[in-house]
């Protein structure tokens, strides 16, 4: 018997078991075709669908596809890969890891995370070189897409808390959630274009902030402060954090 | 210092009472055998004693720390072997190693190197880079075994083990818990089959729909049904009518035909032999072989657990 504990506490332990959940998924999933279909060709569809002829500025249609793509491909894998593992019981190893449940939600989400960061950047590149919109606000990009993007990976993996062993299971239920949430976050329509009862109902949305960061990058202004947008990012992926570590506690008593 | 120490555990599904106030303890270094009939809450055991699931009352101490309140601390002690074998079909038999180690973080020199051990050990090194996919159910038997030991555990479940396995690999794994109980690990295994509880167990508990009827090494759970002994014997020409005749003898107080053999269960051993051999003589045939048993493993099991051998009209040992 050996003591591997030396030389990294407890807090680093969790976060590299949480790197290799994360790695695992990349591995098996990053080129699963059904994943590239609903990370990006799902996402490209829909934003075709609704913002084609509505004459809308370029500076509203590609942060809008950008966060299109990123609510989609970030919650593609978890509600995916979890059901798969409760099923071939590969998610008894994380569930009897020496690691909280936190690191594994965490590092779940990781996978998600990374793979709609990069995906990401392929509405961006087009975006920039078919409207020529230019790039005022770099920072406010990497923030709005890197933020974004971890949002919805941890809600993916809160919605696969939902004890089912079937992945459809739960994409169903995920798309009750992100389909509205197009429209109730100010991707097509602008925020102050919306009556009134509109935009106290995009708050509800953690879409609204990271589009409106997004959206920053290349108008130069936010509708809300940008640090509004970083704190309500922050706070919905804490909330989804601890939100579905308590799910998946409770569903496995 | 126990390695495991369950009290008072309860567990229940629903109305379903899974388990019921089971307590024991396995001794650090023990080789300790969980029989048991399907369904009797042996899986569900494994699950409580690694905090998968929780127990509706009761807990258990792995090596003094309490696995409800310091899971962590008490799982850092153990390695798991699951009921399934839950290997990634996706990632190669390496990959899947590899994740095993780092979920215990296991730093990468010293996973790298045992990691070829293991898999060297059980066969699979040729087969390293290979998806699981393709491997077949023993593979992934063994490929899971080495997962479960990758971290050195000083503490090993293992549910079935087993299971699904040929002679050979069998042997490998009987060859390599004999290694580990050398090496002081303690290891906890399920089975229902006695054979091997009987050949590698210190001790056994035996488990009947959630309860547990007995605990003991598996000799002295022998000795305790001491009154269950018994003639095996084979004639020529070997034949199934003699099932009858056998059976009214005196003092044979059960016959089961086994394989080309017949065996009669009986507190008296020596009348049985005189009244066989009279059988033999008077019907012309010949004893190719007689042998007296004393209870085994089975015959306890079977007592405890009040289950019917299923041989038609057979009765059950009292
Ligand atoms: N998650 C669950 N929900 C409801 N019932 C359960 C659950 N897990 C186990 N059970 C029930 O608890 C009882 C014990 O099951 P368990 O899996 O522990 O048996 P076992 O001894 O491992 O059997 P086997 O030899 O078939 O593996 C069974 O009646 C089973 O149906
Ligand atoms: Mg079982």
């Amino acid at each position: 018997m050996t003591d591997f504990s030396e030389g990294c506490g407890q807090l680093c332990r969790e976060l590299k078991a949480a790197w290799a959940i994360a790695k695992k998924d990349i591995r098996i999933y990053y080129l699963k075709p059904n994943i590239i279909v609903s990370g990006m060709l799902f996402p490209l569809f829909m934003f075709l669908a609704f913002a084609i002829g509505r004459d809308a500025p370029p500076t509203l249609l590609v942060p809008g596809l950008i966060a299109i793509t990123i609510l989609f491909s970030a919650s593609s894998i978890e509600p995916v890969s979890i059901p798969i593992e409760r099923r071939t019981k590969t998610f008894d190893r994380l569930l009897s890891a020496p690691i909280s449940l936190h690191s594994v939600v965490l590092g779940e989400s990781l996978s998600g995370f990374l793979y709609s960061a990069g995906i990401a950047l392929v509405p961006l590149t087009a975006g920039m070189i078919i409207f020529q919109t230019p790039l005022v606000q770099p920072a406010a990009l990497i923030a709005g897409i890197l933020l974004t993007a971890f949002c919805f990976a941890t809600m993916g993996t809160l919605f696969a808390a939902y004890p089912t062993e079937s992945p459809g299971d739960i994409m169903s239920m995920l798309n009750l959630v992100r389909l509205p949430l197009i429209f109730v976050s100010g991707v097509f329509i602008p925020v102050n274009a919306l009556p009134p009862i509109g935009q106290v109902i995009v708050m509800l949305s953690p879409l609204t902030f990271g589009n409106d960061l997004i959206r920053a990058a290349f108008e130069g202004s936010t509708h809300f402060n940008p640090l509004v947008d970083l704190v309500a990012i922050g706070g919905f992926i804490l909330l989804f954090q601890l939100a579905a570590n308590h799910l998946y506690r409770k569903f496995n008593e | 210092m126990h390695a495991i120490e369950a009290i008072a555990i309860s567990k229940k599904f629903g109305d379903l009472l899974a388990l019921s106030d089971v307590n024991f303890f396995v001794a650090e270094g023990e080789t300790f055998g969980f029989l048991g009939p399907n369904g009797a809450g042996k899986t569900t055991t494994i699950r409580i004693l690694t905090g998968i699931t929780m127990p509706t009352a009761g807990t258990a101490m792995i090596f003094e720390k309490d696995i409800v309140k310091e899971t962590i601390a008490a799982r850092r002690q153990m390695g798991i072997v699951h009921e399934t074998s839950n290997v990634y079909d996706d990632l190669s038999a390496w990959h899947n190693l590899m994740f095993a180690a780092e979920l215990y973080n296991v730093p990468r020199s010293v996973r790298e190197r045992r990691g070829k051990e293991l898999l060297e050990l059980f066969g699979l090194w040729e087969r390293k880079d290979d998806r699981v996919r393709v491997f077949s159910k023993g593979m992934k038997r063994r490929l899971t075994l080495a997962m479960g030991l990758v971290n050195d555990p000083r503490l090993l479940f293992l549910d079935e083990p087993t299971s699904g396995l040929d002679v050979q690999s069998n042997l490998i794994i009987r060859d390599v818990i004999h290694d580990l109980t050398e090496q002081g690990v303690t290891v906890f295994l399920t089975t229902h089959n006695i054979e091997e509880a009987n050949l590698i167990c210190d001790r056994v508990a035996i488990i009947n729909r959630g309860q547990i009827a007995a605990i003991d090494s598996p000799e002295r759970l022998k000795k305790t049904i001491q009154s269950v002994q018994s003639v095996e014997v084979a004639f020529d020409p070997p034949s199934l009518d003699r099932l009858n005749r056998l059976r009214a003898l005196p003092l044979v107080s059960e016959v089961r035909k086994e394989g080309d053999k017949f065996r009669l269960i009986t507190e008296d051993p020596a009348t049985v032999i005189e009244g066989v051999t009279a059988y033999a003589q008077e019907h012309q045939v010949r004893i190719i072989s007689m042998t007296t048993i004393g209870p085994s493993l089975e015959d306890v099991f079977i007592k405890l657990t009040g289950l019917v051998p299923r041989v038609k009209g057979v009765k059950v040992i009292d």
